[in-house]
């Protein structure tokens, strides 16, 4: 099984978010994960929201900036072994439109979620904390960045 | 620090607003790219004008994109509960692992980098690496194989699955036969020279028949002088580095093959890469080399490569050649043209694509083949001027420390080219030439009517049909199996996540009728898959109708 036979992309992830229906896919996948909240019977709407807003934020934290490395081998003897996704995209260039894309998604999401629990205090509080999780490692000075050394190795 | 973020954003939002618009890779619409071309090269003159309209890369519908990445989101998924059940114990365990005692130790390998294979690839991996037990000529014979663990594991039977068509090598003008009146002078040389050389060309790896073979090759290729090596692969990994090194800068097309990008990674050189056959893009990295010189010292560039193929493989496009020649011209670069798949497989004589375009030989500055592909045989040859090869004889890595052309392989590759160009006195070339062209053409328009999506020109002898999803991707391979046809397929990390294929090869020697049980097996299993993706209208047999397909694009 070879990387890279057919194209000279020496690894592959950092050009997956850029492909195409992938933002589409992302967003229907979203609202899936919605629908399967909300059919849940004794959850209410606010409930439902917010726990859209966290597993949302726990997928994309856990996906994105936890994950490192690739899942195939790459000919350019792992140099992208100790990245994050959010570290590979695009080879580490900041602000392409993929990542622009994938900022402004949680904040989106926050906002629909602040209004339909009604700006409620606790709900305010857990909703803002998971946002903070999976806003600030996307920050370009935390490009590669770990803090107390969590997840270097 | 700005601008550069600035001109980031630009591309990269032109290339969203490309996407979004569904324009083709060149950047045109597809709905005017009929009419643009029309507009730059003027009224159907020259061959390049013919050629834009004869390259397709259609897109399949959106939906297809969107269950493809469902497709590898569910196997990743699963690919963790089964990692998770491995760990816990309650699934056996496979692969390799390290010793009880070592466990503590840092790791050798990252676990991560093997989750593709062990989940994905190990499930399906019987559609690649089959056994054959005879000559990859139109059919074949493969060995039958099966596994009691999923794949881990693999046991023949004893039997072999007999007359399988052979889809997948590359054996364009089917001299992979078993003929033994053709045979006979191989058979003669082996008596003569043995069947092995035993020493590196400089040494005394230099046999007469050696000299004859490039003599042969340079009078086939119309150029001066020509230099022939042991494999194809190395003609370029190890020939790149001898013509250029660091200083110099080498300017490589999107798709290149793997011995290219392994040539010039070794050659020291700058890489810099251009978007599949574009030209505008090709020329805008003259402009900047030209303009800029070396990155931080801004001298000038001590060399300027430009580095394409005839057809490339995975695709099946054609390289632009007139344009780029233009353009070589214009900036004073060299020209590389890899001709692997299509030196023997285009052109009316089977010159390659200098001849498909009416163009000098001499215009390209080294003109690099294999034998592997419509010959029959391996290997590799350089062509070009006589100073140029005289160069490679004595700086070339293959020359000096790689062992030489075995004799018997040579002269399969001589009475080859003789038989193409006619020297032997038969019309067996000429008549093959024409029916590899033939089947070509049929077998391409069959596809595009039935409805598959296949990418590429529709002179070249490589047709990817795009399959899209991964379980599809499998499924195909098997169930052609099944039908007994052997096909070889490809997907992701091979191919870009959305463009998994199935690559067929067209050659001389598969009859008519054998293309048409292909074909028919091909229907039947895109129906039952739901293969069939694309939108445009059924073309019939007249050009002009393609013409006026515009409606369906948008």
């Amino acid at each position: 099984m070879n990387v890279g036979t057919a194209h000279s992309e020496v690894n592959p992830n950092t050009r997956v978010m850029n492909s195409r229906g992938m933002w589409l896919s992302y967003i229907l996948s979203i609202g899936l994960l919605h629908l399967i909240l909300l059919s849940i019977p004794f959850a209410s709407v606010p409930v439902v929201w917010t726990l859209t807003n966290l597993i949302h934020n726990l997928c994309m934290y856990l996906l994105l900036h936890t994950v490192k490395g690739t899942p195939f081998q790459t000919p350019d003897q792992g140099k992208a072994r100790l990245l994050t996704h959010w570290e590979q995209m695009d080879y580490g260039v900041q602000f392409t439109a993929s990542r622009k894309f994938l900022t402004v998604t949680p904040i989106v999401l926050y906002l629909l979620t602040s209004f339909y629990t009604k700006y409620d205090r606790v709900h305010f509080v857990v909703n803002t904390v998971s946002l903070l999780t999976v806003l600030i490692p996307k920050l370009p000075q935390l490009h590669g960045v770990r803090i107390f050394g969590i997840n270097k190795y | 620090m700005q601008n550069r973020n600035l001109n980031r954003l630009s591309v990269e939002t032109s290339n969203r607003s490309r996407h979004f618009w569904r324009l083709n890779r060149n950047g045109r619409s597809r709905k005017s790219t009929h009419a643009t071309s029309r507009q730059k090269h003027g009224a159907g003159n020259g061959v390049a004008s013919r050629q834009n309209k004869q390259e397709s890369f259609e897109q399949a519908p959106m939906y297809v994109a969107v269950c493809t990445y469902m497709g590898f989101g569910i196997v990743t998924l699963f690919g963790y509960f089964r990692d998770f059940l491995r760990a816990v114990g309650l699934e056996k365990c496979n692969l390799a692992q390290e010793r009880e005692e070592q466990k503590d130790f840092v790791p050798l390998y990252q676990d991560f980098e093997n989750f593709y294979t062990r989940n994905l690839y190990m499930r399906v991996r019987d559609n690649w690496n089959r056994p054959i037990c005879s000559l990859p000529g139109p059919v074949f014979d493969l060995m039958e194989r099966v596994s009691d663990d999923y794949n881990w594991t693999f046991r023949f039977t004893g039997r072999t699955i007999p007359n399988v068509i052979n889809m997948g090598s590359y054996n364009y003008l089917g001299f992979a036969e078993n003929n033994a009146d053709f045979l006979k002078t191989v058979a003669d040389k082996v008596q003569q020279y043995g069947a092995g050389v035993c020493s590196t060309r400089q040494e005394i790896g230099n046999l007469s028949i050696h000299e004859e073979l490039e003599q042969l090759v340079a009078n086939f290729l119309g150029v001066e002088s020509a230099m022939t090596f042991g494999m194809g692969f190395a003609t370029n990994s190890m020939n790149i580095p001898a013509l250029v090194g660091k200083g110099c800068l080498i300017l490589s097309d999107e798709l290149n093959h793997t011995s290219l990008i392994l040539g010039a990674r070794l050659s020291g050189a700058t890489i810099r890469v251009f978007k599949h056959n574009n030209m505008h893009s090709l020329e805008k990295m003259l402009k900047e080399a030209i303009c800029c010189g070396q990155p931080r010292t801004h001298r000038a560039w001590r060399k300027i490569l430009i580095m394409v193929e005839g057809i490339y493989s995975m695709e099946g496009s054609v390289v632009r050649l007139p344009e780029v020649i233009a353009l070589k011209k214009k900036y004073k670069a060299h020209l590389y043209l890899d001709e692997a798949h299509s030196i023997g497989a285009v052109g009316a004589t089977g010159r390659g694509v200098t001849e498909l375009f009416n163009v000098n030989p001499a215009d390209v500055d080294v003109m690099m083949g294999t034998f592997t592909k419509s010959f029959g045989a391996s290997g590799g040859y350089i062509a070009g001027k006589k100073e140029l090869v005289d160069y490679l004889r004595c700086h070339s890595h293959s020359a000096v420390y790689a062992s030489a052309m075995s004799p018997p392989v040579t002269e399969q590759i001589i009475r080859a080219i003789k038989c193409i160009m006619g020297k032997d006195g038969t019309t067996e070339g000429k008549g093959r030439i024409r029916q590899l062209a033939e089947n070509t053409r049929y077998f391409r328009a069959r596809l595009k009517e039935m409805g598959f999506i296949i990418y590429g020109n529709d002179d070249s002898p490589v047709v990817p049909v795009l399959l899209y999803m991964p379980g599809k991707v499998v499924a195909f391979a098997r169930e052609m199996l099944q039908r007994k046809i052997g096909v070889v397929v490809v997907g992701f990390p091979a191919t870009p996540i959305t463009e998994a294929r199935a690559r067929f090869c067209v050659s001389a020697a598969h009859t008519r009728a054998m293309l048409n049980q292909v074909l028919h097996h091909l229907n039947e299993v895109g129906d039952l898959l739901c293969l069939k993706f694309s939108r445009r209208k059924r073309p019939s047999s007249c050009s002009l109708s393609e013409e006026t397909d515009v409606g369906l694009d948008s």
